[in-house]
């Protein structure tokens, strides 16, 4: 097993007990990731050849140098018997919506192509300050808008390890992908609607959405502001649980970010699920998403596999002790890709606001004309159609009249679904959960190209995610199992605010008690090759 | 069904967003947000008077969690030369656009 | 609009036939707060003279990835001003984002606040140049971040970031002015506050104060509003009062000569004194305002309310009122006495240390030290020439130890040595008191005022003697010869001269 594949938590051990080297670490990272990546994400792309259709393209950005000298510094630390930090040496990745001082910050779009951040977001500076090494930053959908990668203006796109011609789930699909075939041990996303989840289901791994202001967003390219979430991508449970140690907390630069203590994650992570009420709801086994022509609501159980991997998780979980309380009522989530469609686009098209052409960034060559033209030439040829789409959307649900008729209403069904979860987490209600356990994903990746085109279809694959992003609680989405297709499925483990050490609890003991079963010693296919 | 974004609607919010749109390309994303409002339409089951508070975000700030205001202290930034050097025009210190013509004598 | 302090306005227009139309104009000012950093951000809030784009940050140039951070000592003197314009000052106010393109504005959007903002209502009462009171209702107090700056210059424009993000309150008036020169008037006034409360520097030449005018017109003493146009860009006084002036006399003669006020955005140009039509506006909806979702609701508590009430200051006009009742000084006096809150803390200090006449010391500073003020630049708080120092000046020239002259004359040699009066007389020998008549004067004086001491002495008690030389010697502050003191006050007391 290459140095890159261990877990997080026994390389930073081991380096700061001085039985590994960073750059031992960094060097097995970046082998890697030059077996396995192919070529990087970038604007001029050319033709797909046949070798890149065998590669994962994770990265749009590697910083191997930099890499390098930060790899160096943990060693020199250590060896003068500093402490290196909690994540002494181990290699990470960012997804490129972060800003890193002197790294190009691409938001996978062509308007920023050219953009060097000249600050550090709070997160990152916190991974760097506590060891972490970063090896570059990757690809993702272009402003973080979509759930496949596809949107990316930086070609070729990330594919899934598992089956390279699927895709790795987005927004942080190279984040999944890349934490998935071992270019290095950890990633940092962010959570929309789903984009850590739902990418983490599709390639295998485990990815947190933490409540929202758990995790700073100064230095995080704003989608949705009241939904955005950084968190953690990893291999394990106890990996996400030690980098959230590391990334939460309060910050002075944003002010959403709660001033709460942060507890100590991995304190207690085995402690089981001995008593802990875990619920089951019959409205996240189903899915529900528009009649293409009538637009009438159509309602569907989700796939058999997909629903018996939920049901057997549960089963597991109680045979280590849980308590399940079935038919916990979800009522409002069918409203959550409604609400989300509106709330997030009306938040995407002022957040996007600032890309003109003026400050940073793509500048249209306009020759003559004045500051309008300048401004919609920029935006015509440095946008993408997602992030077009998305703004058109918003402008249209936030003038006047129409803010009524759908941006109040969306909001209100915002405070609709916090109620649910209120109501299934009430210490003193009918259900009294600690943890609400559903599939992250209503299908497992689907085929590059199958969605793509298809806004509507595409935004219904975060329906079983995007409710925890309207009430703002913590999610944790973990491997469940491997569909017929051999693809991983995940599981999703919700809890009330600031519960992320709960949901810890629980994905750790379904690792501990899955831990020799079959489909875990499945690996991706890109591995195969590497070994 | 009639489309909610017709044409006239849609230049109006390219010309609000600075967009410009080839007619394929517009007539493209017309369709889809006409797409997607289908799918916003379930939200119109929702009663409006319903006494439910629109809160501009999920999770609930308490006194304990809610960050205090900032205190009125300079910090200069280390390197604001920095961010001029990521405009695409520069000129003696000052960012440089083209001209607006707004202004029309009477 | 009931107006219970206004009085009906007598305004009349020299143009005979604009006799039977009134102006109506409501005022939109910006007050840029006087903070040590901007609103959201931790870079300084006063770029005076800086290189352009040189005060500046990622927040406040609007990078990518960054967020707000509200200031807490914009939020306490946006409070403290709505608190003296008599505004509630709501408990829980929201900022909003208002969306348009314009170079000078970074993130693409402004952040202010919209429906429910920091102030709720308030008023000002302006004594109007008439004499009456016109209270001037508010309509919208709030806080925002301004914008930058950008200038032509050869056919492109320059853009500077240093001003983005100054803290700002926006205050919006009703359609309560019926002048030019009420407006002017509320101007002034609003500008002593600003001043007077410590949150402004207020200075329109510095764009401190910024006011956008909102003028119609209509049929003399009715109650209904016409179309109004808006001109931007006055920054001085005089300018707001000629930009409306044109403005009305443009309104008139177009609604005379049968045609219609349209609602135009008008620019006043300074240096050619006139106005130009602007593009048309975009509407308020366009904006496309919604809850900023970067910062949590602005939540006070009523301790923190009850605080900001208390640290007010008594106000201008009221602090006026008292000068005029508890002192008995004219409206005049008391209204120059309390232009500035510095003046008005240095007559009420000279007047405590002086002890006597208020009329008299309001005369002193009213001829005296205000003239030094305006020469010298400064205020009153910063002279040298403190109040103290001016009320021993004046009792000087009481005690005729010298003359009046004279004593103007010292009041700048202490401003500029900032020795004490008593020395100076010494050290240059300003003194009367060596001469007899000045002397006799004083003992004169000492006699007069205790007619029983007198009566005494001359009944018997001639050890009261010690004492009349101690008064004597009290009031000229030991400055008189002994031995001619001892050879007046004899006589004096003997009844002889």
């Amino acid at each position: 097993m290459s140095l890159t594949d261990q877990s997080a938590f026994d390389i930073a051990h081991k380096i700061q007990r001085g039985e590994l080297a960073a750059v031992d670490v960094l060097d097995a990272a970046l082998e890697r990731i030059a077996a396995v990546d192919g070529r990087p994400g970038a604007l001029d792309y050319g033709p797909l050849t046949q070798e890149d259709q065998t590669k994962v393209h994770a990265f749009i950005t590697l910083t191997a140098d930099r890499a390098r000298q930060k790899a160096e510094r943990v060693d020199a630390r250590i060896s003068s018997g500093e402490d290196a930090g909690a994540l002494a040496g181990v290699p990470i990745t960012i997804k490129d919506l972060f800003c890193l001082k002197g790294v190009p910050t691409t938001a996978a779009s062509r308007i920023l192509s050219n953009f060097v951040a000249p600050y550090t977001a709070t997160a990152i500076e916190r991974l760097e300050d506590a060891g972490a090494v970063v090896l570059g930053k990757v690809n993702m959908d272009e402003f973080a808008y979509g759930s496949s990668n596809e949107s990316s203006a930086f070609k070729p796109t990330t594919r899934n390890p598992w089956d390279l011609t699927r895709v790795p789930g987005g927004s942080s699909g190279g984040s999944a992908a890349a934490v998935a075939s071992g270019q290095g041990c950890l990633s940092v996303g962010t959570d929309t609607g789903g984009s850590i989840r739902q990418p983490a289901a599709y390639c295998g791994v485990v990815g947190l959405k933490p409540t929202y202001g758990r995790i700073s967003r100064y230095g995080v390219i704003a989608f949705a502001s009241s939904l955005d979430c950084p968190g953690p991508l990893a291999r394990n449970v106890r990996d996400a649980a030690l980098m959230l140690s590391v990334m939460a907390g309060a910050d002075t630069r944003d002010s959403t970010a709660v001033r709460l203590p942060v507890p100590d994650y991995l304190a207690g992570i085995d402690r089981g699920v001995k008593g802990m009420r875990i619920g089951l709801s019959k409205d996240y086994l189903q899915i529900s998403y528009p009649d293409p022509d009538t637009g009438e609501t159509i309602m569907e159980d989700l796939p058999a596999e997909i629903r018996n991997m939920t049901l057997r998780a549960a089963e597991t979980l109680a045979a280590e002790g849980a308590e399940i309380v079935e038919n916990v009522p979800m009522p409002n989530s069918i409203y959550g890709i409604p609400a989300y469609f509106v709330i997030s686009r009306v938040e995407a098209s002022s957040n996007l606001h600032r890309f003109d052409g003026v400050k940073y960034g793509y500048r249209a060559r306009a020759s003559g004309g004045d500051l309008a033209e300048l401004y919609r030439l920029t935006r015509a040829e440095g946008f993408g159609l997602e992030p077009k789409l998305r703004v058109l959307m918003g402008m249209y649900m936030s003038g006047g009249q129409l803010s009524l008729q759908y941006f109040q209403r969306a909001l209100q069904a915002r405070s609709m679904i916090r109620a649910d979860f209120e109501t299934a987490f009430d210490p003193d209600g009918p259900y009294r959960l600690d943890v609400l356990l559903t599939p992250t994903a209503p299908t497992p990746a689907f085929k590059m190209g199958d969605f793509y085109g298809d806004s509507t279809l595409m935004q219904y694959s975060d329906q079983l995610t995007v409710s925890a992003n309207h009430a703002g609680v913590p999610a944790l989405s973990i491997p469940g199992g491997l569909s017929a297709e051999g693809l991983p499925m995940g599981l999703q483990l919700i809890g009330p605010d600031f519960a992320e050490a709960t949901l810890f609890r629980a994905g750790y003991a379904f690792e501990q008690a899955t831990a020799d079963a079959d489909w875990r010693a499945v690996k991706p296919c890109v591995l195969a090759e590497v070994e | 069904m009639r489309d909610e974004i017709s044409p006239e609607i849609f230049a109006k919010l390219a010309d609000l967003a600075a967009f410009r749109f080839n007619p394929e390309e517009a007539e493209y994303l017309r369709m889809e947000l006409n797409q997607q409002l289908k799918a916003i339409r379930q939200l119109e089951t929702l009663a409006l008077d319903v006494d439910v508070p629109l809160v501009p975000r999920g999770v609930t700030y308490t006194a304990e969690s809610r960050p205090p205001l900032r205190p009125d202290v300079w910090v200069p930034f280390e390197n604001p030369e920095e961010i001029l050097n990521q405009a695409p025009e520069v000129e003696d210190g000052y960012l440089i656009v083209p001209d607006i013509p707004h202004r029309e004598l009477d | 609009m009931m107006n219970p302090l206004a009085v009906p306005d007598q305004h009349r227009n020299k143009d005979g036939l604009m006799a039977d139309f009134e102006a109506v104009i409501g005022l939109e000012t910006h007050i840029q707060l006087n903070t040590v950093t901007k609103i959201f951000c931790s870079c300084k809030a006063d770029s005076w003279q800086d290189p352009p784009n040189t005060n500046i940050c990622p927040v406040c140039a609007g990078l990518p990835g960054v967020l707000p951070v509200l200031n807490e000592a914009a939020v306490y003197k946006g409070a403290l001003l709505a608190a003296a314009m008599h505004a509630e000052i709501r408990l829980v106010s929201y900022f909003d984002r208002k969306n348009y393109f314009y170079p000078d504005l970074p993130k693409g959007y402004q952040i202010s606040q919209f429906d429910l903002a920091l102030g709720d209502g308030g008023y000002l009462d302006v004594t109007m140049p008439g004499g009456f009171v016109r209270r001037v209702n508010i309509t919208k107090l709030h806080l925002e971040e301004d914008a930058g700056k950008t200038k032509y210059e050869g056919g492109q424009r320059l853009v500077d970031f240093n001003r983005c993000g100054v803290p700002l309150v926006e205050m919006v008036t009703e359609p309560d002015l019926r002048s030019a020169d009420e407006a002017a008037q509320y101007l002034i006034r609003l500008r002593q506050l600003l001043r007077w409360l410590g949150v402004s520097e207020a200075d329109m030449e510095k764009g401190h104060l910024r006011c956008d005018a909102n003028v119609s017109i209509r049929t003399a003493g009715s109650t209904y509003l016409n179309t109004k146009t808006e001109i931007k860009n006055v920054n001085s006084i005089e300018a707001v009062r000629a930009a409306i002036n044109m403005e009305i006399e443009r309104q008139v003669s177009l609604v005379q000569a049968g045609g219609q006020v349209e609602s135009w955005t008008l620019d006043w140009d300074e240096t050619r004194q006139r106005l130009n039509k602007m593009r048309s506006k975009e509407t308020e909806a366009d904006y496309r305002y919604f809850r900023e979702p970067d910062l949590l609701p602005l939540e006070l508590t009523s301790e923190w309310r009850d605080a900001v009430i208390q640290n007010l200051p008594e106000l201008p006009l009221e602090r006026q009122l008292r000068f005029m009742t508890r002192y008995q000084l004219p409206e005049y006096d008391a209204d120059i006495l309390t232009a500035d809150r510095p003046i008005a803390d240095y007559y009420e200090a000279a007047l405590t240390a002086y002890g006597t006449d208020p009329k008299i010391l309001s005369n002193w500073i009213m001829n005296e030290v205000l003239r030094m003020q305006n020469e010298l630049g400064l205020s009153a708080d910063a002279l040298t020439l403190t109040p103290e120092y001016l009320a021993e000046v004046i009792r000087l020239v009481d005690a005729g130890t010298i003359n009046a002259a004279t004593g103007k004359a010292l009041l700048v040699k202490v401003q500029q040595s900032g020795q004490p009066p008593q020395a100076i007389v010494a050290a240059e020998g300003l003194s009367q008191v060596s001469d007899d008549s000045a002397l006799q004067s004083v003992i004169d004086a000492v006699l007069a005022a205790h007619p029983q001491e007198v009566e005494s002495y001359r009944g018997g008690k001639e050890g009261l003697f010690g004492w009349f030389m101690g008064q004597v010697m009290r009031q000229t502050r030991g400055q008189a010869d002994p031995a001619k003191t001892r050879a007046l006050l004899q006589k004096a007391l003997q009844g002889k001269r």
